[in-house]
């Protein structure tokens, strides 16, 4: 039973979370809608995992509503968890299973039939490109294919929300682009997705709406396309300090970076008119990462 | 949450129960192996070693008294094994408990079936045991030693969730030099194994009879001898390791709570 498109996936109203007197999570909200891709970004510390955790199941909140296909997750109901496939942080596989064996025991553990079972896993290792691999040990696995592993693991019983903590963490090239493709696939298949992630590349590539919380709250939400319109207009010019003297610079956003001045306009002809001809100055089209370093600071967060 | 600290038998507790005898099962030969030599040593060593100072004990000769204090050694030893060293490191170090609380499987469920699998493996040990000492020639009544198998059955849910309660308090691998100090060897050398317990002080036999190996032993070895077995005192005993079980598992189920929600 697949959830009617549109309909809220999840719906966070005011989430809090105290560990003790730590304030960590301060009163989050937001909705996701079925079959959409959302980005959870937060420099570290931000309360991502603590959010996740509640939505897991594993952690109550200490204020806040939570509801997930429209019911409320604190009884830690089993047909909720059996409709969501997590791809955790860490890496989770069983050792001491093979490839085939760390599958098909997790179906078990949500109760799929074995018949079914061995239907489905060897369509998921097709899936994830780990046919070959069946019979191999996790530790005989590289980085990208125990990743792959672990999200074919998390599609295991057919789940409409998939939750993936960093899926693609100290990735090559070759296995993020593969990842990336699969991901796409799951969206087009109609599944929900929501996604941590410290790449930014990554997030406007897959994400169909991005949320960045900091210190426990949301900053700001919306498509990449408007995160990007709304706090740093669409191009960048990162201007050496010292400035050129002569720099009519009045009215344009800036944000001064230590040994340069990043400026934001609409209007990339307008400002390059300005800018003195000695100026040494980079410019590019505004990204998420921009949007991101803007609103949670530049500063290195403990545990970076 | 009352109904979550006793342990649940679902097809999610069986399907962690299953996951741990595939792994058994890839070195079935190798734990097989080490199940019947281990006790096939200590038969020739005590039987040898010790039979032939010890003549004749509690009325009968020392191979016979010692077989059935090795089957409930052989699963004391493997079920605190397994719920100690084996469980966390698929807690701690594996995040294999973290794995399947992402599941629909509950944490009650989940340590069911640890306790439930410890209990399995011990079985194992102690059918072993079993079998090598009847060849040997030192169970007298091999039906009465089918009757003791249910009872060292639930000897070894009571010692699987005992080593569980230790678990669910380790914080290192550390931790669990203490349990086996204080907790193992104890029931190894204190609980009847060797010798009858009466043959220490007033206060060593007192201390003796809270650790549930005692109780098992004074199950066990009448049934395996074919001597006559106090009925009332028999379910005593059975009462003591039922009760043990019940309130370990509680109480590892209280502390891995906290330990894995928040």
């Amino acid at each position: 039973m697949q959830h009617a498109r549109n309909e809220p996936v999840i719906e966070a109203e005011g989430l809090e979370k105290y560990y003790g007197t730590v304030h960590a999570v301060r009163g989050v909200s937001f909705t996701i809608p079925a079959g959409t891709c959302v980005g959870l970004l937060g420099p570290n510390g931000a309360g991502k995992t603590t959010t996740m955790r509640m939505i897991m199941g594993l952690s109550r909140p200490s204020a806040g509503r939570l509801r997930l296909f429209g019911a409320a997750p604190g009884a830690l109901g089993r047909d909720l968890r059996s409709r969501i496939g997590l791809v955790p942080q860490e890496d989770n596989l069983d050792p001491d299973l093979s490839v085939r064996q760390n599958l098909e025991v997790y179906g078990r553990y949500f109760g799929i039939p074995a018949a079914e079972i061995s239907e489905r896993v060897p369509k998921l290792l097709e899936f994830m490109q780990l046919a070959e691999r069946a019979e191999a040990r996790v530790m005989q696995l590289s980085g990208g294919m125990k990743r792959r592993l672990i999200i074919a693991r998390a599609l295991i019983a057919d789940p409409e929300l998939v939750i993936l903590d960093e899926p693609t963490t100290g990735l090559d090239p070759q296995a993020r682009v593969l990842i990336w493709r699969r991901l796409l696939d799951l969206k087009r298949q109609g599944k929900t997705l929501l996604l941590t992630t410290h790449y930014m590349d990554e997030a406007q590539r897959l994400c169909d709406r991005i949320i960045i919380i900091d210190g426990g709250r949301v900053l700001d939400e919306g498509t990449p396309q408007d995160l990007i319109g709304r706090h740093v207009r669409g191009h960048v010019f990162e201007v050496m300090k010292p400035l050129p003297p002569g720099f009519d610079d009045d009215g344009i956003e800036r944000e001064d970076i230590g040994d340069a001045v990043l400026y934001y306009t609409t209007d990339p002809t307008e400002l390059r008119r300005r800018l003195p001809d000695e100026a040494t100055y980079m410019h590019r089209t505004a990204n998420l990462e921009d949007v991101f370093l803007r609103l949670t600071g530049r500063s290195l967060r403990e545990g970076s | 949450m009352r109904a979550a600290i006793i342990p649940a038998l679902t097809r999610y507790t069986y399907a962690v129960w299953h996951r741990h005898t595939l792994v058994w099962r890839r070195l079935i030969w190798s734990s097989l192996t080490s199940n019947v030599i281990d006790p096939l040593i200590f038969l020739f060593a005590f039987g040898y070693g010790l039979g032939a100072i010890v003549d004749r004990i509690g009325g009968m000769d020392y191979l016979t008294f010692v077989v059935p204090g090795l089957m409930a050694h052989a699963i004391m030893f493997t079920a605190s094994f397994e719920a100690t060293i084996s469980a966390y490191a698929r807690f701690h170090l594996q995040r294999t408990w973290d794995a399947i609380l992402a599941t629909p499987v509950t944490l009650t469920e989940l340590m069911s079936g640890e306790m439930l699998w410890a209990a399995t493996k011990g079985m194992i040990s102690t059918t072993c045991v079993l079998t090598v000492g009847w060849l040997w020639g030192g169970v007298p009544d091999p039906a009465g030693a089918l009757l003791a198998l249910p009872v060292l059955a639930l000897g070894g849910i009571c010692f699987a969730s005992c080593a569980l309660a230790a678990t669910a308090h380790a914080k290192t691998w550390e931790f669990f030099a203490y349990f086996f100090t204080f907790w193992v060897t104890p029931m190894f050398v204190f609980s009847g194994v060797f010798f009858e317990v009466t043959r220490f002080p007033g206060f060593v036999q007192a201390l003796a009879w809270f650790l549930p190996m005692t109780h098992l032993i004074a199950v066990v070895r009448p049934l395996t001898v074919g001597i006559p077995l106090d009925t009332w005192a028999a379910l005593v005993h059975i009462a003591y390791l039922a009760a043990l079980a019940a309130a370990a598992f509680a109480l590892a189920r209280r502390r891995f709570g906290r330990r894995m929600f928040d």
